[in-house]
């Protein structure tokens, strides 16, 4: 038993109840409560570290009866990411709402937000990721209609709507299999799913609707007017995290339990469904005329690149070459979690000072920012994926695995999409530079931009160069739970 | 939509649901062992209640249930911040004043018992926060613009409340070494109680806002 797993669901939600009951000292709470949080996942990772896969059983009760939570070194690696990103977040938000009222409702739903992560990514039983999904659903909408006027408003009502139709999907998914086995925890389950018509059809309604809230093509449409209209701490928790979680649980799903149900056939489907998402969002964002719409597109095909190691990770049987692909998968999702977090909230910071945040119009005020246009280099330099980004290693290893395996096609939408996103970058970057530089001080804000220069700084050099660390963690690990 | 692309959409949903059906008569028809029911029955003098569903809700599933009640209060944060709630219809006539001067102190009533009820026969928290808020419903509808709720810091109290009661419960006893939300036995039944008491304040309080649809007055003052 691990009381670290528990307390790192708890304790979020204890600080959205301090914020709502004290919402005049919102502020000071929230960031106790997200420097607790923050340190209790880190005694989980330290606690991985050391101890291998740790696994706590609630309510006294072991699986089948009761719920579990489980962390892997995968799992412990996607909490320390949420934890760093949250953290900026959380000190960035500060800065960012100048209107207290508003900064008092941000707050308690903020930590409800991270209490879903959280509880998602250590989620153990099938139905649990239900309830979890909903509290994430209900939180992302509500703190993205947290921007006001009409645009923010039908976009967060529209992807409230679709979160529902997820759940939904994913629940009828979740029904089928406790008809056909009364049981729900994941790993009671991977031992008895297999090929056939029900856990197949289940498999199918799982992925569907979590595909709906992870957004992959061709089920994105909802993603980019929610996260560009969204306020700039709130889509980049949207675009970093919880879509994020919602892919890594499709993946987790397919790759863990139900990998006795799943076929190279539907597995080259998802592959496919992910290559598509790589080039359309690329491709959008190469056209799109604000900086928000740009970072949400990017985000879609960001998200399709984690679903191209599905047709290569599928046939592998556990060893160092699977291993090495988790590896990679898990470097793609970190490195975008920490480069679109910084991405997002240095859009902010400019849209705020200009009031705009067109991309034809970017010169003068970056101009007056440049550590915020040196976080969004930096951010672009680790979605193209240029050395020495965690996401260059990341599709590195994607490359030579679909050249060992004769896979060679996947390395066609990996090709375009960072030829693509190498476009859409410096389509900013140009932007930003085209005026003579005038010395200014580097930092303007340092409470708003400062959390965006470090998370794009550890999604660059940290994770690249730290990469090694992860595998060590990753190690003795294998996916399944 | 017109005619037929509706016809369509309609002919397409139906063949879906009936797969979807068929589906899961195959799926029951070939189910190899009873479901967790058996299990849960037999737990039973362990949990201190007498009701299977209430065991399920606030002892073997009880963290379900905990993020369940962080749902409700993530949907009641989202609703207030969306600013303040259109008027209040206007004031009931005395007919229907009599009749809600009847209706509300029953329907706190039998809220109260289907709490205490739900630990042996059907009934629980749920039930009855769920008639405590239609008693705020009703209240709203016969023009009290609060809808029976009080003012805003003791909402803000009672909107937490059942999340407050499941994570005091819960991280005390993890304090004493054991599982979260792990009940000592001795005890099972009248924390099982009290989560539920306040889980019942909670929802009812939480329904009869969101009915009212907008934030607290003196917020943001």
């Amino acid at each position: 038993m691990n009381a670290s797993l528990p307390l790192a669901v708890c304790l979020p939600l204890l600080g959205a109840l301090a914020t709502t009951l004290a919402p005049a000292r919102a502020r000071a709470l929230g960031l106790i409560a997200a420097l607790a949080s923050s340190g209790v996942v880190l005694w989980l990772v330290v606690g991985v570290w050391e101890q291998g896969p740790l696994r706590a059983s609630l309510g006294g009760w072991s699986a089948p009866l009761g719920i579990a939570l489980a962390a892997d070194g995968a799992v412990a690696a996607l909490l320390a990411m949420t934890a760093m990103v949250a953290l900026a977040i959380s000190i960035h938000a500060g800065g960012y709402f100048r209107d207290p009222e508003r900064l008092r409702q941000f707050w308690p739903l903020w930590l409800l937000l991270w209490a879903a992560l959280n509880a998602l990514f250590l989620a153990a039983d099938l139905f649990n990721i239900y309830v979890g999904l909903e509290l994430l659903g209900l939180s992302g909408a509500a703190l993205a209609a947290l921007g006001g006027g009409r645009a923010a408003l039908t976009a967060s009502l529209r992807y409230l709507l679709v979160g529902l139709l997820g759940s939904m999907t994913y629940l009828l998914g979740v029904a089928l299999i406790y008809a056909a086995h009364g049981q729900l925890d994941l790993a009671l389950l991977g031992t008895r799913l297999g090929p056939g018509l029900v856990d197949a059809t289940a498999l199918a309604l799982l992925s569907l609707g979590l595909a709906l809230k992870a957004a992959l093509f061709p089920l994105h449409f909802w993603l980019p007017p929610t996260h560009a209209n969204a306020p700039a701490p709130v889509s980049a928790a949207l675009s970093a995290l919880v879509g994020k979680v919602a892919a890594w649980l499709l993946l987790m799903l397919w790759l863990g339990p139900f990998a006795a149900v799943t076929q190279p056939a539907a597995a080259t489907l998802l592959g496919l469904l992910g290559a598509c998402g790589v080039i359309w969002g690329s491709w959008r964002a190469l056209r799109a005329e604000r900086l928000k719409l740009l970072a949400a597109h990017s985000t879609v095909a960001q998200i399709g690149y984690l679903f191209l190691f599905v047709p290569l990770i599928q046939g592998l049987d556990p060893g160092p070459e699977r291993t090495a692909l988790l590896g990679a998968l898990l470097l793609m999702a970190l490195t975008h979690g920490f480069a679109k977090a910084a991405f997002f909230l240095a859009a902010g910071q400019v849209q705020q000072l200009a009031g705009h945040d067109r991309i034809d119009a970017l010169g003068g005020t970056a101009q007056r920012l440049p550590a915020t246009t040196f976080t969004l280099g930096l951010a672009g330099v680790a979605l193209i994926g240029l050395p020495p980004s965690g996401s260059f290693i990341g599709k590195w290893l994607l490359l030579e695995a679909a050249i060992d395996q004769g896979q060679w096609w996947w390395i066609l939408p990996v090709l375009a999409g960072t030829l693509l996103a190498a476009a859409y970058v410096f389509r900013v970057l140009a932007r930003a530079f085209n005026q003579e530089p005038t010395p200014l001080h580097f930092v303007t804000q340092v409470r708003a931009e400062l959390p965006g220069l470090v998370l794009a700084l550890l999604a660059v050099a940290g994770l690249g160069l730290a990469a090694g660390g992860l595998w060590g963690l990753l190690e003795p690990v294998e996916i399944d739970r | 939509m017109n005619g037929p692309a509706r016809l369509l959409v309609a002919l397409l949903a139906a063949a879906l649901g009936g797969l979807l059906l068929w589906v899961l008569a195959t799926a029951l028809a070939a189910r190899p062992e009873p479901a967790l029911a058996e299990a849960a029955f037999a737990a039973l003098p362990l949990t201190g209640v007498g009701n299977p569903v209430t065991a399920v809700l606030l002892d073997y599933r009880a963290y379900d249930t905990l993020l369940e009640l962080a749902v409700l209060l993530a949907a009641l944060l989202g609703i207030w911040s969306l600013g303040p709630p259109a008027p209040a219809y206007q004031r009931a006539g005395s007919a229907l004043r009599a009749m809600v001067a009847w209706v509300v102190p029953l329907l706190i009533l039998t809220g109260g018992y289907l709490l205490w009820a739900g630990g042996q026969v059907p009934g629980g928290a749920f039930q009855g926060g769920a008639l405590l808020g239609a008693a705020g419903v009703v209240l709203r509808l016969a023009g009290d613009p609060r809808a029976g709720l009080p003012g805003e810091s003791l909402q803000r109290l009672l909107a937490v409340l059942g999340v407050g009661a499941f994570l005091l419960v819960g991280l005390t006893v993890l304090a004493f070494g054991r599982d979260l939300l792990d009940y000592p036995t001795d005890w099972s039944k009248w924390l099982i109680l009290a989560i539920e008491g306040a889980a019942t304040l909670a929802i009812g309080a939480t329904l009869a806002a969101a009915y009212v649809g907008g934030r607290p007055p003196g917020e943001g003052r």
